[in-house]
Formats: C-alpha cells, sequence, structure tokens
C-alpha cells in the first residue's frame, strides 16, 4: 500500500515547528506516532501536501510533576505513559486506559498528543485525562491557549485546535487527596482492539470514608464526542458511596449517552453497558480511595 | 523528492535516499535487501513487519524510512551472531512454535524486547508482549513455550 | 519406546531454522530482472453491466508497459468443478461483486501501476443487487448467473434409510437451526505471484498458492498453453486454509501480462483484497431434525440447509454437499435425509476453509446433541458413547471409518478435563462443555474427474551416496508436511533424517494435488514411502548380488545396512569404496558396520542414478448415489474437545478459561506438528465461535476488510490448550497416519455453544457469540 505523496520536515524545536503550521496551515499535518495517520494517508482518506513530524523535538516528550501539576508533553508515547511512575501514582485510570491502547507495537509509537488530537470517539486516553479534568496547552508562533479538554472535542476528528496550532502538552491538577478514579474499556478480544464502549469515573470525598464532593464520569464511544454523565454526577454529590449508589449512578448515565447502531453494536447495547462500566468504575475510583487511606 | 538519510541496522551504518512517502518496512526490504521483515496487512495489525527500533519494537510500516534518521533498528537478521542463531531463533524452532512462518519474525522481535527488559516473565506478561503480533497458525500456544524456554 | 527411529518423534521441522531468521523466501521477496510490477482493477458496485471500458489514457502514462481487459484475455470459463466454470479472468458482461475483476496493468514500478489504473475508464449502469439467501432467492430477484434461475448455484437431495418412518420409532424429536457468518481465513501472507513468460515459451509462475498443480491446469486451460509449457513453483507460503487451494486472478492476470510484455510481471494482494477475493467460509443456515430412543439411541435427522455463496461457485458444490455429507459420522445414524442449497448473491465469492463445509453443520447438530441429552436425562458424553462408532463403521452414506479412535479421544478429555466433577456443578457464570468431530483424510477423488494420481515422489540417491533427495509436488504451506515427508523417507529408507534432503512444491517435480482436505500426509506420504522403499530395495539388490546373500535377509536401519543372518565379509566393498574416496578423512575405519553410504556407492556403480520413484491413488470408494464422492476419503481423523469458560453475566463477555483437546491423527509421523495442527485449529474455532465475522453496507461493500476490525483471536485471547494424541493404526494409511489438520477445529464452536449453555443455561443459535450477543439472549430471557 503505498502513501500519497508529501513533503517531509523534522523540525527540532517548537518554534520551528510552530512557524511550519503557520506557513503551511491547512496543507500539513503534524505527525507525532502516526499510528492513526499514516492508516488514514494509506486509505488516501487524507492527502496532506506536508507532513511536519514532532518526534525530534525534546520538550515534547517529558512528563514532569511541578508543583500540584503533572505536565505530560504531547510527544510522550502511550508505553511511555504506562512505565512512568508519576504516571501511575497521580492518574492511576491514565495508566490502565495506556495499557488498553491498541498492542504494545502502537504503543511504542502512539503519543498522548496524538491519541487526543485524532477526537475518535473510541480513543483509549481522553476518558481518565477528562475524568481527571486535564487541561491541554494549544500553541502557535503567535501565543498560546489553554483549553479544558472537555472543550477541546467538538466531534469525531474535530477538535478545537486551528490549523496553525500544535497541542503541545497536558495538564493534570493532581488529584485532591481522598480521590480516586477508575478506566474500564470493552471491546471484542483483548488486544488490538476498538472499544465498543469505554468509561472512566472519577470520585473524590469530603473527608476519608466521607461524602462523594467532586465526580466526574466520561462515557467513550457513545456520542459523537467524549460525553461527560451529568446527571449520574450530579446524582453522586453529598452521598455517601455504596455499591447500590453506584449502581444508580450507572443507570443515571446511561440517560446521559446518546450511542447509534454502528457494525461494533447497538444503541441499546452500548447504552447498557454505559450502566454497568459505570457501576464499575466507580467502584475502582471508591477502592483507590480507600486503598490509600 | 529523495533525501540522504544514515541509520544503523543491525550494527551496520547506511547512508541512503528515500523518498518521504517510503515506509520503513519498504526501506529495509527492497532497498536493503532485508526480507526478514514481512508486511501482511500495511496497517499496524497484524505485526509481522515488526522491527526493533531504537530499543523498542514498532511496526515498520507505520514508520516513515525519513523518521529512521539516525536512529538504530534491529531486524530478524541481527539476531545471529558469530555464536549462530539468537537463543530465541533456536527455541522457536525446536518447539514448534513457526508453522507458516510469516509472523516468526516479528514475533521473535517482540519477545526478544520482552526479554531483554524483564528476563522472566510470566505467561500473562509473555502473552501481552506478543499481542500485537497475530499468528493464525499456532494458536500461540507453542510460541508462549518457545518464551518460556528461554527465559532465565 | 517407539518402534520408529524417526517418525513419531519431535524432530525439529527442516524449515523452521530458515524461518526464524528471515531466509526463508516468501513471494514477495523475490525479484527478477527487468521485472514488471502489475496491478487489478476491481468493481466499486455489486452488480452493474459493463458499457464500456477505455485503457487508452493508462497505456499512454509513461511506464506502462501493458493494460489488459477480457479483450485480450479472452472469455474461457474456469473455476473449481468444472461442472461449475463460472469466472473469467476479467470480466466482460457485468460486475456481480463489489471487487469483481475488470482490468489489469504492468509497469515499470507500483506507483506507476495504480496510477495507471485510476486512468482506466469503466461505465457501468448499475442493477439492482442482491446479498441475502431470502433476497436472492425470491420471486423477481436479479438473476447473476442466467443459466442459475432463482440464483441457485448448485442443491442437493439425499435421503439414506427412511427417516419419516424412523422418526415415527422415535421418543424424542427435536428441531434447531443455526446460523454462523461469512468467515475470511486471516492467514498472515496476502496471496501474490511473479509470472515468467520466456523466450522459449515457456510460463512459470511462482506464487503462493496451496494447489501447484491445480493452478497449472488452470492455467494451461485458460491461457491456451500445453501443460509441460506450464510450470508453477511455489515459495514458503503464509499459510492458506483453503482460501489459497484454486487459482486466482492475479495468478492469471499476471501470467497473461507476462506473456504480452515478454517480461516477469509481481502482482499482490494488499489485504483488502484478500476480503474482496473471499474464498473463505459460507454463512450456512442449517435447519436440523434428529430423532431418538428414550435410551439415547439415534434414529433418524433430517436435514436443510441454505448456503449464501457469494457471486461465484469456487469450492461451493463440494461445500454445498460437504455440509451434508459429514454428518453420517462418527456416530451411528441410520437414517439420513438432507437437502442443501447453495445460493448465488453479489457478495465475494465463499469457498473452502479449514474443516470445509462441516464445522457449521457440525456446532448445529453437537449443539442439538446435547439438548437431546439433557431432555432424555443423559450425560452428553454417554450419549456421544452410546451412539459412537467403531473402527470398521460405514455410515449411511457409505463412509468408512477403517480407524476410529473416537471413544479414546472422548475419554481423554473426559479425564483430562477432570468433566465427572465439573459437569452441572460449576457456579453460575461458569460453564463446562464437550463435542466431537471428524473430517476425511483427503477427498477420495480429484477436483476434475480424473484417474489421476493424487499424489507422485521421485526420490534420487546423491551419487557419493549417502543423501536422499525426495521430489515431489506438495505444498508446504506452514502445516509441516515437507518435514512429515523427509520423516517418512528416513524412516522408510532406513536412514537418519539428516541424510534427507527435499524439495517441494514445484509442477516439475510430479503430480500432486496440493494442500487442501487434510489430504497430504496420508497420500504423498504414502507416495513418498513407496518411493523410499523402492530406493532401498534397489540398494540391497546390488548388495545381494555382490554378497550372494538375499535381499530378505538383509535390512537398513539408523543408516547402517543390517545384515538379519550371518555377517558376511564386505572388506571388498569397503576397499573399493575407500579407493573412490582416496585422500577424503571420513572413510570407514575397518571395524565398523557396512554403512548406507557404501551400500548407495556401491549401488550407483552397478546401476547408475538410484531412482525410487512412488504414487497414490486410493481406491474407488463411497456409494454410487449422486454425490457420493464428496464426503469419502481413505480415512477418518477424529477428535473431541471440552472447553471451560466464564461468561460476564453483566457484559455477556465469554472468557475462555481451558481447552482439553484430543485427536486421533493415526499414527503421528511428527509429534509436535500434529499438536501445532490442534492448537491452531482450536484457535481458528475460537475466532469463528466468539469474534469473527465479515460485515458488508447495504452496498455489498466489506466494512471491516482489515485485521483491526475482523478480529483473529490474539496471544491474550488463547487459553492453554492441553492437547492429548490419540494414535489409532489407520490401516490406510502410511505407516498408520492419517489428518489433523481440519478434524480438529469440528469440536471447538460446539463445545464452547454447550460451555455457555452450562453457565447461563441459554442456547444460542447464532455465531458469533459476542457480548452483544450473549447478554440480548440474557435480557430476553429476564423480561420471559
Amino acid at each position: 500500500m503505498l502513501l500519497p505523496k508529501f513533503d517531509f520536515h523534522e523540525p527540532l524545536t517548537l518554534p520551528e515547528a510552530c512557524q511550519m503550521m503557520s506557513e503551511f496551515g491547512r496543507k500539513a499535518r503534524p505527525l507525532a506516532g502516526g499510528t492513526d495517520l499514516m492508516i488514514n494517508m494509506k486509505k488516501k482518506i487524507v492527502s496532506p501536501e506536508h507532513l511536519i513530524s514532532l518526534s525530534r523535538i525534546d520538550e515534547l516528550k517529558a512528563a514532569q510533576c511541578s508543583g500540584n501539576m503533572l505536565k505530560i508533553g504531547s510527544c510522550v508515547t502511550v508505553a511511555e505513559l504506562t512505565e512512568s511512575e508519576l504516571v501511575r501514582k497521580n492518574c492511576s485510570a491514565l495508566c490502565t486506559g495506556a495499557k488498553a491502547l491498541g498492542s504494545p507495537l502502537i504503543r511504542n509509537l502512539a503519543t498522548i498528543g496524538g491519541n487526543i488530537a485524532s477526537a475518535r470517539p473510541a480513543a483509549d486516553l481522553p476518558p481518565s485525562l477528562m475524568a481527571y479534568n486535564a487541561k491541554v496547552v494549544l500553541k502557535k508562533s503567535s501565543g498560546e491557549r489553554l483549553v479544558l479538554l472537555d472543550d477541546f472535542f467538538k466531534g469525531p476528528g474535530l477538535t478545537e485546535l486551528q490549523a496553525d496550532e500544535l497541542l503541545t502538552e497536558i495538564q493534570i491538577e493532581t488529584p485532591p487527596p481522598y480521590s480516586g478514579c477508575g478506566y474500564i474499556n470493552m471491546g471484542i478480544r483483548k488486544a488490538q482492539d476498538c472499544n465498543i464502549v469505554n468509561v472512566a469515573s472519577f470520585i473524590s470525598l469530603d473527608a476519608p470514608d466521607g461524602l462523594i464532593k467532586t465526580a466526574r464520569i466520561i462515557m467513550g464511544c457513545v456520542g459523537p464526542k467524549h460525553l461527560r454523565a451529568c446527571s449520574a454526577e450530579t446524582f453522586l454529590i453529598g452521598k455517601k458511596a455504596s455499591e447500590e449508589l453506584f449502581a444508580q449512578a450507572g443507570e443515571a448515565a446511561m440517560k446521559d449517552c446518546s450511542p447509534i447502531d454502528d457494525f461494533r453494536g447497538s444503541a441499546e447495547y452500548k447504552r447498557a453497558m454505559v450502566g454497568v462500566l459505570t457501576k464499575r468504575t466507580l467502584a475502582m475510583a471508591y477502592e483507590e480511595v480507600r486503598s490509600e487511606n | 523528492m529523495k533525501k540522504l538519510i544514515s541509520l544503523t541496522v543491525n550494527g551496520k551504518s547506511y547512508q541512503i535516499a528515500t523518498e518521504p512517502n517510503q515506509t520503513l518496512a519498504d526501506l529495509l526490504r527492497y532497498e536493503l535487501g532485508l526480507f526478514g521483515t514481512k508486511k501482511g496487512c500495511e496497517m499496524g495489525d497484524c505485526g509481522s513487519c515488526t522491527v526493533i527500533m531504537d530499543g523498542k519494537p514498532v511496526n515498520s510500516c507505520l514508520v516513515l524510512a525519513m523518521q529512521a534518521n539516525r536512529r538504530s533498528i534491529t531486524t530478524i537478521e541481527g539476531l545471529e551472531s558469530e555464536k549462530g542463531l539468537h537463543p530465541l531463533q533456536q527455541a522457536f524452532a525446536e518447539k514448534g512454535a513457526i508453522q507458516c512462518g510469516f509472523c516468526s519474525s516479528g514475533m521473535i522481535l517482540s519477545a526478544k524486547h520482552l526479554l531483554d527488559k524483564n528476563p522472566k516473565p510470566n505467561e500473562a506478561e509473555i502473552r501481552s508482549a506478543i499481542s500485537g503480533n497475530l499468528c493464525r497458525c499456532t494458536g500461540y500456544q507453542k510460541i508462549v513455550e518457545a518464551v518460556k524456554g528461554v527465559r532465565g | 519406546m517407539s518402534q520408529y527411529d524417526v517418525i513419531n518423534s519431535r524432530a525439529t521441522r527442516i524449515d523452521s531454522q530458515d524461518k526464524a531468521t528471515g531466509r526463508a523466501v516468501f513471494i514477495d521477496d523475490m525479484k527478477m530482472p527487468g521485472m514488471l510490477y502489475g496491478a487489478i482493477l476491481q468493481s466499486p458496485l455489486a452488480h452493474a453491466e459493463i458499457l464500456s471500458i477505455d485503457t487508452s489514457a493508462a497505456k499512454k502514462l509513461p511506464g506502462v508497459k501493458a493494460a489488459v481487459t477480457s479483450q485480450e484475455a479472452g472469455l474461457i470459463k474456469y473455476g473449481v468443478s468444472p461442472a461449475r466454470y463460472d469466472e473469467t479472468i476479467f470480466c466482460y458482461d457485468k460486475v456481480r461483486h463489489v471487487g469483481d475483476n475488470i482490468a489489469a496493468v504492468a509497469a515499470t514500478d507500483l506507483e506507476t501501476a495504480m496510477a495507471a489504473l485510476s486512468l482506466i475508464k469503466v461505465e457501468y449502469r448499475e442493477m439492482p443487487a442482491v446479498f441475502t439467501v431470502e433476497e436472492a432467492m425470491s420471486d423477481g430477484a436479479p438473476i447473476l448467473h442466467e443459466e442459475y434461475p432463482r440464483n441457485i448455484c448448485a442443491e442437493v437431495h439425499q435421503e439414506f434409510g427412511d427417516v419419516e418412518t424412523a422418526f415415527k420409532e422415535c421418543d424424542l424429536i427435536k428441531t434447531t437451526s443455526f446460523v454462523n457468518k461469512r468467515q475470511d481465513a486471516a492467514f498472515i501472507e496476502p496471496q501474490g505471484c511473479i509470472a515468467d513468460y520466456d523466450l522459449s515459451g515457456t510460463l512459470t509462475l511462482y506464487s503462493s498458492t496451496q494447489v501447484p498443480h491445480y493452478v497449472q491446469r488452470t492455467l494451461a486451460m485458460v491461457l491456451k498453453l500445453p501443460v509441460g509449457k506450464v510450470r508453477v513453483v511455489k515459495p514458503y507460503v503464509g499459510a492458506g486454509f483453503g482460501i489459497k487451494a484454486a487459482a486466482n486472478h492475479i495468478e492469471l492476470a499476471a501470467c497473461l501480462l507476462s506473456m504480452k510484455t515478454g517480461r516477469p510481471v509481481k502482482m499482490n494482494f494488499d489485504r483488502e483484497q484478500v476480503f474482496l477475493h473471499g474464498r473463505a467460509r459460507h454463512q450456512f443456515f442449517h435447519t436440523m431434525t434428529t430423532g431418538v430412543k428414550k435410551d439415547g439411541t439415534l434414529m433418524a435427522l433430517k436435514h436443510e440447509c441454505y448456503l449464501n455463496g457469494g457471486a461465484y461457485s469456487s469450492f461451493g458444490i463440494a461445500t454445498v454437499y460437504y455440509a451434508g455429507s459429514l454428518l453420517g459420522g462418527p456416530y451411528r445414524l441410520p437414517n439420513m435425509k438432507y437437502d442443501g442449497y447453495r445460493i448465488y448473491t453479489n457478495l465475494p465469492a465463499c469457498g473452502a476453509q479449514r474443516g470445509h463445509g462441516g464445522v457449521a453443520a457440525r456446532a448445529c447438530w453437537e449443539q442439538q446433541l446435547d439438548m437431546i441429552a439433557e431432555e432424555l436425562g443423559m450425560d452428553p458424553i454417554d450419549l456421544r458413547l452410546k451412539n459412537m462408532m467403531v473402527a470398521g463403521d460405514v455410515t449411511c452414506n457409505d463412509l468408512n471409518m477403517s480407524s476410529l479412535g473416537m471413544k479414546e479421544c472422548i475419554e481423554a478429555v473426559k479425564e483430562g478435563s477432570d468433566w465427572k466433577n465439573k459437569k452441572g456443578r460449576l457456579p453460575k457464570g461458569k460453564g463446562i462443555g464437550m463435542a466431537c468431530g471428524f473430517f476425511v483424510s483427503g477427498a477420495g477423488y480429484p477436483i476434475y474427474r480424473s484417474d489421476t494420481y493424487h499424489g507422485t515422489a521421485v526420490i534420487k540417491l546423491t551419487e557419493d551416496g549417502g543423501t536422499a533427495l525426495v521430489y515431489t509436488a506438495s505444498a508446504e504451506i506452514g502445516q509441516g508436511s515437507d518435514t512429515a515427508f523427509a520423516m517418512i523417507a528416513a524412516e522408510a529408507l532406513g536412514i537418519p533424517l539428516e541424510c534427507v534432503r527435499l524439495e517441494s512444491g514445484d509442477t516439475d517435480f510430479g503430480v500432486d494435488l496440493g494442500a487442501y482436505s487434510s489430504r497430504q500426509t496420508l497420500m504423498t506420504g504414502h507416495a513418498v514411502k513407496e518411493a523410499a522403499e523402492s530406493v532401498k530395495l534397489q540398494v540391497l539388490e546390488v548388495l545381494s548380488r555382490e554378497l550372494k546373500i538375499p535381499v530378505y535377509d538383509m535390512d537398513i536401519k539408523k543408516g547402517v545396512i543390517v545384515f538379519k543372518k550371518e555377517k558376511p565379509d564386505f572388506s571388498g566393498l569397503r576397499t573399493r569404496y575407500i579407493k573412490e574416496h582416496r585422500g577424503w578423512t571420513d572413510n570407514p575405519a575397518p571395524e565398523e558396520d557396512l554403512s548406507f553410504r557404501e551400500a548407495s556407492r556401491i549401488a550407483y556403480l552397478a546401476k547408475g542414478s538410484i531412482v525410487g520413484t512412488g504414487k497414490y491413488k486410493p481406491p474407488e470408494l463411497g456409494g454410487k448415489f449422486k454425490g457420493a464422492t464428496v464426503g469419502t476419503s481413505p480415512a477418518y481423523g477424529c477428535s473431541a474437545q471440552v472447553v471451560e469458560l466464564s461468561v460476564d453475566m453483566e457484559t455477556g463477555q465469554i472468557a475462555i478459561e481451558k481447552m482439553t483437546d484430543a485427536h486421533d491423527c493415526g499414527r503421528a509421523i511428527n509429534r509436535t506438528s500434529v499438536e501445532g495442527q490442534m492448537e491452531g485449529s482450536v484457535s481458528m474455532g475460537i475466532g469463528e465461535a466468539l469474534y469473527e465475522e465479515v460485515k458488508f453496507d447495504d452496498k455489498g461493500r466489506v466494512i471491516n476488510a482489515d485485521l483491526a476490525e475482523y478480529k483473529i483471536p490474539t496471544a491474550l485471547d488463547m487459553p492453554h490448550v492441553e492437547t492429548i494424541i490419540v494414535e489409532s493404526n489407520e490401516p490406510n494409511g502410511p505407516f498408520g497416519a492419517k489428518e489433523v489438520g481440519e478434524g480438529a477445529i469440528m469440536p471447538t464452536i460446539p463445545a464452547i455453544l454447550n460451555a455457555v449453555y452450562d453457565a447461563v443455561g441459554l442456547r444460542i443459535f447464532e455465531l458469533p457469540l459476542t457480548s452483544e450477543r450473549v447478554w440480548t439472549a440474557m435480557k430476553i430471557r429476564a423480561k420471559g
């Protein structure tokens, strides 16, 4: 399978990359891991005239914690996420999501930035990132802006990114005490799969064994973009965690999603699985709260 | 337009001109004649084109040759040494882990990376490490047994 | 210990080191001087009249050397069964499925060839299309092939015994229906080939094929060349599972393009084209009614089946017969009625895949037998054992079970899985299930009606003695046949495996029908054994004359001449041998036994090249009724499997936890290879049971034509398989050997269905058992 023709650029610094993005605009595509872009180009779904490879820009490849902020460069690979102690300790559900993505071979190429920017409603990383209330840094030559991931996705393949902008960093505030998060993805087989439904749930309590103070539940594959289960979240606030409560939240989440029938599954099944996975990820989140006390 | 890249393949340095739209898999096969790297799907699904790039196994059908500039690549041809076959190659041959052989190159490289990182993997870790390499012949069992036979 | 010196061992495969090091050459690893690259233009529409094809712009593109359509290719029809030759290299009047073949180009590189394809202009008039059996058979439906009204490609009506009368004597009659989904074999190497038409007028095709012989005949017939001018060579092949068991369009197109240009032409399918070519397992709609006595005695089976065949016949006539005939065993069944219909639809053609025709039928019936056992209050194993055939039994449709280790297989999996402590005793959500199955060890008759030998072999000794060169036209496609034949040759000749070199997969080496219907070990194996015995006899005859010892008082074992009586003085022979090897450092010492190497050198000096030939053709098999040939075989392999699994009661997800698998392969030639076939079969069965389905949109386009969305099991999806080899001694097999490659898939799907029932109490009659299908069934039950 042949790739269409294009010019290849490999900037070594971020300003250089931004300069190229502003020069080529819509004729260019940034190339990170390439696990999505190469396939879309081979299938001739996209044929950019310029590819701007980000893989030599060192500042996009670091993950660090400064203060209460975890900052992950957009070109950190998914494999690196699975191995990062920093990620595992602060955002275990992101680690779970990373481990669930594709296969070991794909994880060695795919990047966190690519998994976000490709905006596939079934992607493995956005649910937990949104559950952790992550923000993304969008940069261009003339400046940068910080966008809440909740506001970043616009639809399948559609995002807040402008033609001349690069997604450079993901920022996650260290979760508060008495908080936890869980992620489950459900597909057909155990590796190399596209999800049927995936859900991440985050909760924090006001005290050890206290009441639920915040809840964020993110559902994948059940809408044009990752969705918040708003009524389920509201339902949980101020209540005491229990299996029964989580089951009820799951039922509420089923009403928050808008799945469609497609070849991977019926809307009815996806909706039901949102219920099951919401319940189970909330239980995982609560388990994490308890295990840290 | 072709551009000159330099890369190290199996310990040997190459300088070679490549088109931007050539994949690493095609460069290895058709320019360098390293046909041990197979192409089964060209979409990153089957793993038969697995090579180790800068210490990490990747699908070389998803990597542009130009992205391999100044990087170090190990293909299946790079596993043999003056002492003969790599222990994994020997184990795959002896334990019946190879049937049609089309997935074997990639499978062995994924297994090698696992053992380099984790000399004593358990069965689940072995299965996970090769889960990006599809095999339709063996049902994986003899592959898993071959890797187990080599672990420390 | 084994009575054999070479076979029945775990010898390392002779190709495995080449494959482990990347040295093994597959088709796309080959390149020839001046080679062109071909590409094929395929229809975007499912059913359309072709109004015009214009290749003029493509031909003008620099680098393009030829562009061909049906105008150049002609309209000679071909296919698999001569009774249904319904394909031409390129379509001329209309296209019948998305991916149907229209034109091909050859150019100096692939990029140019692809660009040329985009310059070919085709005008279509789109016609209504039919995608399902119901649509295709409905009144007024568009017809794919004018000769076949109602789109019935083939139908079968058979009755053995008297089913209706038998039902009257039954205490329980059970009817169920079952449907599987269209499969893709998902071998990892896509089809590819290089055609080379040389200046002497000889056409050589190198191809990733299972059947060099059938491809040779098809090329000769369609391209109008004498068979002697067509050579087909198979390099290493990245598996086939039945799909590569007939000539394909790129093989024919590449040959045509090479003949037009006088240059070698390479063509490959990409992964999507593998799906568009199809030829894998059909979708089957089975309805079966089985009658039994209260003690479990099987009395009668009434069976109706519809196959969604796709646009062409391919193997389909055999498939529709197999779907019925393979239920004749392994249980004693005195009455059986079968009505089968294979229907043309506007989808890629289906063909043969591992377990040809029998897999879905077996799944349907073995699940039904479990239901019957439950209603009778019998353990499903006891029901099966009660009705089991034994060696020597003949089925109602005249299949002769010349050996049958079925009972031993059942006992082995029962024991190996601890069945009696688990069946009916596992907690909710966990289940155990079992099933049986059997398959032919080679089709009793060739695909074209003929008295041909099914396999020939030539063994030649090297003139220095000591090495036997084995030549067959058989097809090593990953199953290990080369190694099996080297082992058979070594065993029969009495020499170590290292002293055998083997070449195969080339039509210049003889006739061999190839790798399909699990035929090679038995059939090619016979030919190789006969050739080896001939060589051995020739060597011993020379020795007999030289040493004045009768041939029957000598033997060859482990590379040494065995004198059964008094050891003669062979120093004269040794002196002659050593004289011929002056200066050599490895000449035998005086006290050593007379070696095969010395003996074969002496034989060469006496007779010239020592060449032995062998051949095999089954005796006349089967009954006299229409279709009696399909299902016949000189021998049948059989298996039993037990599966243990768990079902997530909330999501419907199934996790296979353990498989226990016993297979009777007759005498195992290579024990490691036998296990490999068993484990591979189980994994293909698990894939079909749980995940796999080729899906189409409403225009007949495949929507999951890749290995991401067509989901075969990964290493993480496969459980541990406990493989148990059961060895009966098959009287019709070489050294008692028979099949393992296909029989071993038969029980997998029904064992899973039965285990799901044990886990959640639900019978599911449609594959695959996706989490959604299981969940839906649980939900429907909950609603009552």
